[in-house]
């Protein structure tokens, strides 16, 4: 807000509640001490808003808030008219009489953002401004000055002329009208609070509290006028309560910045929190706390991607620019750091958000990378696991040619040769006989060798019958005797199975053809929602886990999230134990 | 038996494979009624052939030949059922047994003898 401005108001202000004095002091006309009273009320009224609407106006330049409350206050100084005992002041001040109420309720109504966001709001404040002066001008044409203000009032400048029989159906509905607006008044502030979240009912409460209670005596008293014809101590009784809470409401207002300024502790608590090491999340509670905004979620900007992750490195999208919530974005110089996904009603205090986003800004810069780093791991280990899906899907594939094509064809031979083998008769052709059965048995040897490469790139019972099966069937054909101590009795999910399986039949591998083993046993068992598998050899350890073989099967069962250990004392046997997540 | 030859019907979606079957069995001494390519087929064409053996493959188009064996079970013809596969008995764990065939013999070591070895089993 402009300085110069705000001194000009102030002094506007101060002038027109001197005058106000002035005028009270220099002219008595035998009026009576409840409207002196009164009088001093509306000037403590007019420099309590400009007051409280200056310090809002400079602190929140962008709301019209603090521009109302010193439109009220300086309304509220025309009162003064009213000891001006001419046809002309008294006409003038019956004219602008209501606007300083009309003003009031407009603030009242768009508190706090300072403008109507609802139809209801525009239409009450289109009508509140119509019972102002126009309403007036109606009245003084058409109901007998005496009627409109006792006993002190001189006629008006439009008080000349005849009879006129319509004054008390004309201030009946005057007062109904004030009734009506107090009630719609009254209505908005009901559904407004209702439909407060959290953060906005803290702003609105000191205020809504008054201006309810405003609200009803308002209408009370408007009520009372359209039946009971100006019952004087009555009205003035009114008025007297009216006017001391409003000098009260905008100190109301006052005391709501400084629970803005208890929010700035909040902030300074933040400060504190964010020293000491917080674990990922945590930094997103400490600003909702600060904020008083339980739905507050922080999100980080990944550059690389040109999208926003969570703390656990996942993708958000941004809700909606016009939505239920709204976004503050956090930036480090010109560069997005962060967003904070919040209550709309944090918009009204943008200067506390900001102050909570530049106590948090490097803590938030830190998340962020450590966002970056699990996103990266996120994308590495959703590769691995493609990487390891499409390479067993490659060895499906090829032990399926394998068996439709190659294995398919030898074993037509094989039958070719059976049936000429059988069309030579015996002892008719001994050599070619001779020759066939040699054919036969070298094609038998093939298949058998084709087979066994076959089940090395895939083992098809694997997928046929279950781990279980498949572990019985390698056992059944290793070199060396193998138990197989504990299968899991159900099936589990394919990729889950095909680790363990090739867990058991590396390592089995490992015990024949490097350990010397004379026994190996197998053990596969569900243990807390993971599958542990476990062979061990007698041979003559000293395995090397950084060896090709080894080495692949730990990148395989870590592609499951999985964790593969190796136990190979020398002269002490192996042991291999993978413990793999059964949720894939 | 002893009087007649022993009927078979051959399933496997290998024309070659079938083709060179037939003439290996019945120079063998079955009597080849006929032939399906595929599961749906064979179970078809059981209760019109009624063969005294089926001769099916386990891999199939359509469904494996462990369900046509189930099938052919519960039906009323109950031929024998021998499975036969380029793989290896082991490739299949116990199905082979639950599935209620008689007996597995590679595709490779088909013969006529084979066959008659697994129908004398139990006689």
């Amino acid at each position: 807000m402009n300085p110069r401005l705000r001194l000009a108001l102030a002094l506007a202000a101060l002038a027109g509640g001197l005058v106000n004095l002035a005028l009270l002091l220099l002219t008595d006309h035998g009026r009576s001490e409840p409207l002196v009273y009164l009088l001093l009320a509306i000037l403590g009224v007019s420099w309590s808003f400009v007051a409280a609407g200056l310090v809002a106006w400079s602190r929140r330049p962008r709301n019209r808030t603090g521009a109302l409350m010193v439109a009220v206050g300086l309304a509220f100084a025309l009162n003064g008219l009213r000891l001006v005992d001419t046809p002309l002041g008294f006409t003038l001040w019956f004219l602008v009489a209501t606007l300083p109420a009309a003003v009031l309720a407009h603030l009242i109504a768009v508190f706090p953002d300072g403008h109507p966001t609802t139809r209801l709001q525009r239409v009450f404040i289109a009508a509140n401004y119509a019972a102002t002066v126009p309403l007036a001008l109606v009245q003084l044409l058409l109901v007998e000055p005496a009627q409109l203000d006792c006993d002190i009032c001189p006629d008006g400048l439009l008080g000349i002329g005849g009879a006129r029989p319509y004054g008390d159906a004309v201030l009946a509905v005057v007062g109904l009208i004030d009734v009506a607006l107090g009630l719609l008044l009254l209505w908005i502030l009901v559904a407004r609070w209702r439909g407060a979240s959290r953060p906005r009912r803290r702003i609105l409460a000191p205020v809504a509290l008054v201006g309810m209670v405003l609200a009803v005596l308002y209408a009370i008293r408007a009520a009372l006028l359209a039946v009971v014809s100006r019952p004087a101590p009555l009205d003035v009784g009114f008025d007297l309560a009216i006017l001391t809470l409003l000098m009260l409401w905008p100190l109301g207002f006052l005391a709501g910045l400084a629970r803005i300024r208890l929010d700035r502790s909040a902030v300074g608590d933040l400060a504190i929190q964010l020293s000491e090491t917080q674990p990922p999340g945590r930094l997103e509670q400490a600003l909702a706390r600060a904020l008083h905004d339980p739905t507050l979620k922080l999100v980080y900007w990944l550059p690389d991607r040109h999208a926003f992750v969570d703390a656990a490195g996942r993708q958000v999208e941004l809700p909606a620019a016009a939505g239920d919530r709204a976004v503050t974005i956090v930036r480090h110089g010109d560069t997005p750091v962060a967003a904070m996904v919040h209550d709309p009603a944090l918009d009204d205090d943008p200067e506390l958000v900001r102050a909570v986003a530049a106590t948090a800004q490097m803590t938030i810069e830190n998340e962020r990378l450590q966002a970056e780093v699990r996103a990266q791991l996120e994308e590495v280990r959703a590769s691995r696991a493609r990487i390891v899906e499409f390479g067993d899907a490659e060895r499906r594939r090829v032990e399926r040619n394998l068996h439709d094509g190659a294995q398919q064809r030898l074993v037509n031979l094989s039958l070719a040769l059976g049936i000429a083998r059988s069309q030579v008769g015996t002892g008719s052709d001994e050599e070619l006989a001779a020759a066939l059965d040699e054919a036969a048995t070298e094609l038998r040897r093939v298949l058998t060798e084709l087979r066994e490469l076959a089940r090395g790139i895939h083992p098809v019972i694997l997928t046929e019958a279950g781990l279980g099966p498949a572990l019985a069937s390698l056992a059944e054909r290793s070199s060396v005797p193998v138990a197989v101590a504990a299968v899991p009795p159900d099936r589990l999910p394919p990729r889950v199975e095909e680790t363990a399986y090739y867990v058991a039949s590396e390592a089995l591998a490992n015990a024949t053809k490097h350990a010397g083993a004379t026994a190996v046993t197998i053990s596969a068992r569900r243990l807390d929602g993971e599958l542990l598998v476990e062979v061990s050899d007698d041979g003559v350890g000293g395995a090397n886990p950084e060896g090709s073989g080894l080495r692949g099967l730990a990148d395989r069962v870590a592609a499951l999230d999985g964790c593969l250990r190796v136990d190979s004392p020398a002269g002490a046997g192996t042991r291999i134990t993978a413990e793999l997540p059964c949720a894939w | 038996m002893a009087l007649m030859k022993p009927t078979l019907l051959i399933v496997d979606d290998h024309a070659a494979f079938r083709s060179l079957a037939r003439r290996l069995l019945t120079a063998g001494g079955f009597e080849v009624v006929g032939e399906a390519a595929d599961g749906h087929a064979a179970i078809a064409a059981v209760p019109q052939l009624r063969p005294d053996v089926v001769l099916l493959d386990i891999q199939l188009p359509d469904i494996d030949g462990f369900d046509v064996a189930a099938r052919l079970r519960d039906g009323e013809a109950e031929p024998v059922v021998v499975l036969i596969s380029t793989r290896d008995r082991a490739d299949y764990g116990p199905r082979v047994e639950r599935c209620g065939a008689r007996g597995f013999i590679p595709k490779d070591e088909l013969s006529a003898a084979a066959i008659r070895s697994l129908l004398g089993a139990t006689g």
